[in-house]
């Protein structure tokens, strides 16, 4: 079957499979910025958001995102890069697997949440895993990026 | 999960007639299906069904089955008449990404035996509807199931209540090991223990134990703690023992009662 | 549950000493890979494979040892799509090891890419290959097997001499000697002696035996191991695949497919974090036994299910320590003796065991006498290969809860003991010139070692008080302290050798060229800086490629903690060397002698002023101007080790443990750490955070789990949560200022060393709550409040 999706303000024409998920019919059309790490819905690599709500693509139905809005990293490069400068600028990007999914879920944060707590921060970002950082560069990064983007 | 075939009804009566008379299999958050092996002949998408909501009546509070985690969780009308009570129990389940897409219907419907929510459903003497206008208690549907298929439209809870969650994890991103919740409902106490790691059940002995009073003494609190781990059954999983298990829901109903009644 | 994390509020970054030294090094260069790596730019392997790639699948065991007695492919053959099934028939016979290590390995070549017997539930029975995805699976559940299906040996502490052999093939043999007896299921063996530890210890007023049970853990890198493969326009084979080590994998290729070196080209893309768990060739085999087969592209991402039940995990081990000590607390004599269990195959078996006993026991060098010794036995569990830490982590979290043990014993302060034990600056250890990873080690003297002042700075940063190491904060919850030290190495010597080439472009930039593989860590940022400060310019003009075998110089590979040390050397030596073939270049076209020219801020000068030339008109001129004087100026330099300093560090840790339920949180973790000069401080201490976390997963969380039957439980991210970020309360490390005279620049390794003291400080830390000695890795929740009852039950009767 084909679906229509609006993906970074793009619109797409893309065919699925009913049964399959978001993650693999968006890596093919070529937006391989969704990675793709654990097929459990655990590690938040898939985020991307969907009418602007971060969600896992690995487990959402491609079918059930026809009709809708889905932002990758790349329809929010330029906040993205922005947030890259924070995040490079304390080493804590590493692999950078986790990466997109992350930063997409950073700037999300960013929008709902008004100047949150360190503990408000590490539970709005809990679903993104990182095996490299030990996460304490990206709360760093984190800190510093609301403070310069608010003021 | 294989789909043969797709269809996202946009009444609940189509819904209904492709579970019932087509074998179709609803599908509510989506979510694990990939970690499913099954082939579905025909997925029934809940999604246009309007399910998604909680509102307010007079004496209780409705919650569509196609409401998201993240919805309960960020409920300003259920902190307001429940506490914390939600975002703690569910907002530990991995991360906002999940839960912007997990469903309440989805959970109740699954009878999972690590849920958070189904053990927080049942202490707050929820319901469940079935469609159309099939009334039942939730703790009951959660231990015996329905027979033959069915569509739940929607949760129904009391007004408020004086409620609170405890479990142990391993760690934070992990399923529990054991939890509880307790409510004190105005006029009695209700406490439910899941993850055991079968599904959530009333302690009801606990609950005799603990009466109509709200401020039962500490004798009563650490009595009822004690039943708790006494009348109901505890299994094994790579997590923990039964042993375990049974060990520590006292000491967590404990705590939930003392952090409700202060 | 951590709620309250702003109550230790994150380190502030510190000066060093050597950010003042030095114009690019010590100096927090971002990763100039990092902004593509956050926008998602294709970078990864499965990124970049192309479109029409056959999509590999493996057929695997449901068995945890079995003989195959037939395989029928027809069914899944018969489906439209499907290319290819090769099952071990279509291999050579030929046995290889999967350790990405160097030549000879140290490894048993135990093992074929495909056999006709399986040895863990996962082993690899056949390759499917098909134009999609599902039809690819669906293949490879319609390949028909047929297995004789033999008793297992699961147990590793019943794995020696047991009677079920479990590999008997007679093919199968040890490089040189590492004491590999596969009829006693032994994959290597070694003991060694320094003085007479029996005598020492019976001497020894105060003895103490502490055993510990340290368990497999997955490296969890969050890209799975992915490849992909195609013939180039020469009938070459060319792999683009996650490996840490290029080199060691075209080589065991060759071997394994029986194929000329000169036929492989291999190709590290970005990787997504290693760990040591992409130091194998797991996935390679498997895409080129496809393309060579059918001559399309192919590829392979493995499932997140397939890299936890058939890539490799950490060495389980049991490790048994003896100490003997004066009453004083001066340590005469260690015992420690290790059972390893390498699972189905025997990759780096004896050089996990080995750093058990050659990057710990140096520590503590003041010792009359020190022995070590035990087996790597096989089971029928996924193999165990390298993981950071790499048998130190196992080995140091014997000895130091063993040191904490002593302690108590004696009753004085566990830091005071060590301090009056450990190794300092000029001093050396036998162990050292004994033990090496698989042959005899290299002598050395220690020339940079501040154990000293990591452990002041991180006791200051815990606020360790001994007096006052555990303490209640609420009705059943205590607070606690521990600590343990650690040492590692930077790089093999004389074994590891990296290379580097730098060429002088047109307009006036360089491509450094190296083999080095950089896992995510920020390698390519590093050797780059290195790069720059010897040339004298600055990090932009230094463009990096790395980890292509036809078109870098050679590399061993990123492991050992070794890019740094070896790989950067090597950068060292070709920026002092292409620097010095430019002053020349310039010299002959000044017509003065070399020794008059200086080379700075991007311009060449005479001593006198009297000629100037830019480094960006000179670029032109070398490559366009100058007539017969026109030339590449480029070096080419190498380096080996002659030594291997190792970092040090000093962990210590707060704990809350609640004795009601046995959770325990680590509410603070600080790491000290030595690592000679930081290239790049940022990319050091991130290392070390992450390191940390990843020690704390093993010591509380991580566990991999099987059934009776030898299938793995705890297959995947919802039955092995690895760390989240509000599992732990804070981390904070420090660098101190250090300078390793053998390393570029003062440096020295930062890459494992951090994953090390975790497992010990957190089991010392819960011996100071509860008085009890946890033995048996992780300490969860269940583990810990047992072991309390336990006590209780045992002090009431």
């Amino acid at each position: 079957m084909t679906i229509t999706i609006y993906i970074n303000g793009k619109r797409e024409i893309l065919e699925c499979q009913p049964g399959d998920m978001l993650t693999e019919v968006l890596r093919k059309a070529g937006y391989v910025e969704v990675k793709k790490g654990c097929d459990t819905a655990s590690c938040g690599a898939c985020t991307v958001l969907i009418e602007d709500k971060p969600v896992l693509s690995c487990s959402y139905l491609a079918v059930r995102a026809d009709g809708k809005r889905i932002t990758t990293i790349q329809g929010v490069a330029e906040e993205a890069k922005k947030f890259a400068q924070f995040l490079t600028a304390e080493g804590a990007d590493q692999c950078g697997f986790c990466a997109p999914g992350f930063a997409l879920t950073v700037l999300s944060m960013k929008k709902e949440l008004r100047n949150p707590s360190e503990a408000e921060i590490r539970h709005y970002l809990s679903g993104n895993l990182c095996r490299c950082s030990g996460y304490e560069g990206q709360i760093r990064a984190i800190k510093k990026y609301l403070e310069a983007v608010h003021d | 999960m294989e789909i043969r075939e797709y269809a996202r009804p946009k009444s609940m009566d189509e819904a209904m007639h492709l579970i019932h008379e087509e074998h179709g299999t609803a599908i509510g958050g989506s979510a694990w299906l990939r970690t499913n092996t099954k082939t579905v002949m025909l997925g029934v998408d809940l999604s246009d069904l309007g399910l998604e909501y909680i509102r307010e009546f007079q004496d209780h509070i409705e919650i569509g089955a196609m409401t998201t985690y993240r919805e309960l969780e960020t409920s300003l009308l259920l902190a307001s008449r429940f506490g914390k009570i939600f975002s703690t129990a569910v907002g530990h389940i991995v991360g906002i990404q999940l839960r912007s897409i997990i469903t309440v219907g989805g959970t109740v419907a699954g009878r999972y035996g690590f849920s958070d929510l189904n053990t927080t459903l049942c202490a707050l003497g929820a319901r469940v509807v079935f469609y159309p206008n099939i009334e039942e208690d939730l703790a009951s549907f959660i231990e015996k199931g329905y027979a033959g298929p069915f569509l739940i439209e929607k949760i129904i809870l009391p007004s408020s209540a004086r409620a609170a969650y405890q479990q142990m994890r391993i760690s934070e991103n992990d399923f529990p090991i054991i939890n509880t919740a307790v409510a004190w409902m105005g006029t009695e106490w209700r406490v439910a223990a899941g993850s055991r790691p079968a599904a959530a059940r009333l302690c009801r002995n606990a609950m005799k134990i603990l009466a109509d009073s709200a401020n039962p003494s500490n004798e009563q609190i650490e009595a009822a703690a004690q039943e708790s781990s006494k009348e109901l059954q505890f299994g094994s999983d790579i997590r923990a023992s039964a042993t375990y298990r049974q060990k520590i829901l006292p000491v967590l109903v404990r705590r939930a009662l003392l952090e409700v009644r202060g | 549950m951590i709620d309250n994390f702003d109550s230790i509020p994150p380190a502030d970054s510190k000066t060093l000493k050597a950010t003042q030294k030095f114009n690019v090094i010590a100096h927090d260069i971002a990763k100039i890979d990092g902004e593509g790596l956050v926008l998602g730019r294709p970078a990864f392997a499965d990124d970049l494979a192309p479109a029409n790639a056959l999509y590999v699948k493996l057929v695997r065991s449901p068995h945890a040892f079995a003989r195959i007695i037939s395989i029928d492919p027809s069914e899944a053959l018969a489906l439209p799509g499907v290319a290819c099934v090769l099952t071990w028939k279509d291999c050579p016979r030929v046995p290889i090891t999967r350790a990405g290590q160097g030549n000879p390995e140290p490894s048993p070549h135990d093992r074929f890419i495909l056999d006709e017997y399986v040895r863990y539930v996962g082993d690899e029975v056949a390759v499917v290959a098909a134009e999609d995805e599902a039809t690819a699976e669906k293949a490879a559940m319609l390949v028909k097997v047929q297995y004789e299906v033999l008793q297992p040996v699961l147990d590793f502490e019943k794995a020696l001499d047991n009677p079920i052999v479990i590999h008997p093939e007679p093919e199968i043999h040890e490089m040189f000697p590492i004491g590999f007896e596969p009829k006693r299921n032994i994959a290597a063996a070694y003991n060694m002696e320094i003085g007479n530890v029996e005598q020492e210890l019976a001497k020894s007023p105060v003895q103490v035996e502490t055993t510990v049970h340290t368990q497999a853990q997955q490296h969890v890198a969050l890209e799975p191991h992915t490849a992909f493969s195609y013939i180039d326009i020469h009938g070459r084979l060319v792999i683009v695949t996650s490996t840490q080590n290029p080199w060691h994998t075209r080589r065991l290729l060759a071997l394994a497919l029986q194929m000329p070196l000169r036929q492989i080209r291999i190709i590290k893309p970005r990787i997504g974090g290693g760990f040591g768990g992409k130091q194998h060739i797991h996935i390679e085999p498997y895409v080129a036994m496809v393309t060579l087969k059918t001559g399309k592209p192919a590829r392979l991402a493995l499932t997140r299910r397939e890299v936890f039940e058939a890539t490799f995990t950490r060495h389980e081990m049991r490790v048994k320590v003896r100490l003997g000590a004066n009453s004083d607390g001066k340590l005469n004599a260690i015992d420690m003796q290790v059972l390893s269990n390498t699972g189905a195959y025997g990759e780096h078996a004896l050089t996990v065991f080995m750093v058990a006993g050659s990057k710990t026991l140096p520590l503590y060098n003041k010792v009359n006498a020190v022995r070590f010794g035990g087996h790597v036995v096989y089971t029928n569990k996924v193999s165990a290969g390298a993981f950071r830490g790499y048998g130190a982590i196992q080995g140091l979290t014997g000895l130091e809860s063993a040191m904490d043990e002593l302690a108590h014993k004696i009753g004085i302060d566990p830091v005071e003991l060590r301090r009056k034990n450990m190794i300092h600056e000029g001093e050396t250890s036998d162990v050292f010139r004994i033990m090496g990873e698989g042959t005899e080690g290299v002598a050395m003297t220690i020339e940079s070692c501040k154990l000293e002042e990591c452990i002041a700075r991180g006791k200051e940063l815990i606020g360790w008080n001994p007096d006052r190491l555990v303490w209640e904060v609420a009705p059943g919850k205590v607070r606690a302290m521990g600590m343990a030290i650690a040492m590692q190495g930077s790089g093999l010597p004389l074994i590891d050798m990296g290379s580097a080439r730098i060429e002088f472009q047109d307009g006036g930039f360089f491509k450094l060229h190296v083999g080095a593989t950089d896992l995510g860590t920020g390698s390519d940022t590093i050797l780059a800086q290195i790069a720059a400060e010897e040339l004298g310019v600055d990090v932009e003009s230094i463009v990096v490629y790395s980890s292509d075998t036809d078109n870098t110089p050679f590399d061993v590979g990123a492991y050992a903690s070794s890019t740094t040390y070896v790989s950067g050397s090597a950068v060292v030596k070709a920026a002092r060397s292409l620097k010095k073939k430019l002053i020349e270049a310039v010299a002959q076209k000044f017509g003065v002698d070399p020794a008059f020219v200086i080379f700075d801020n991007k311009t060449f000068k005479t001593l006198n002023g009297s000629k100037s030339l830019s480094l960006y008109d000179f670029s032109f001129d070398t490559l366009y101007h100058d007539g017969e004087r026109m030339k590449t100026i480029e070096a080419t330099e190498s380096f080996t080790g002659a030594k291997s300093p190792p970092p040090y560090l000093a962990g210590f840790v707060e704990i809350e443990l609640d004795k009601e339920t046995g959770k325990v949180e680590v509410i603070h973790y600080v790491s000290v750490a030595d690592v000679g000069t930081p290239i790049n401080p940022n990319l050091a201490t991130i290392q070390i955070e992450g390191a940390a976390l990843q020690g704390i997963g093993l010591a509380l969380y991580e566990d991999v789990r099987y059934s009776e039957r030898g299938h793995m439980l705890s297959h995947n991210l919802m039955t092995y949560a690895i760390p989240s970020r509000e599992d732990v309360g804070r981390i904070t490390v420090e660098l101190v200022d250090s300078y390793e005279p053998s390393g570029p620049f003062g440096a020295k390794s930062a890459g494992e060393i951090g994953i090390d003291t975790p497992p010990a400080a957190i089991s010392n830390a819960i011996r100071n709550a509860i008085g009890i000695r946890l033995t048996d890795y992780p300490f969860t929740p269940e583990r810990v409040l047992m072991a309390i009852d336990k006590a209780k039950t045992e002090g009431a009767n």
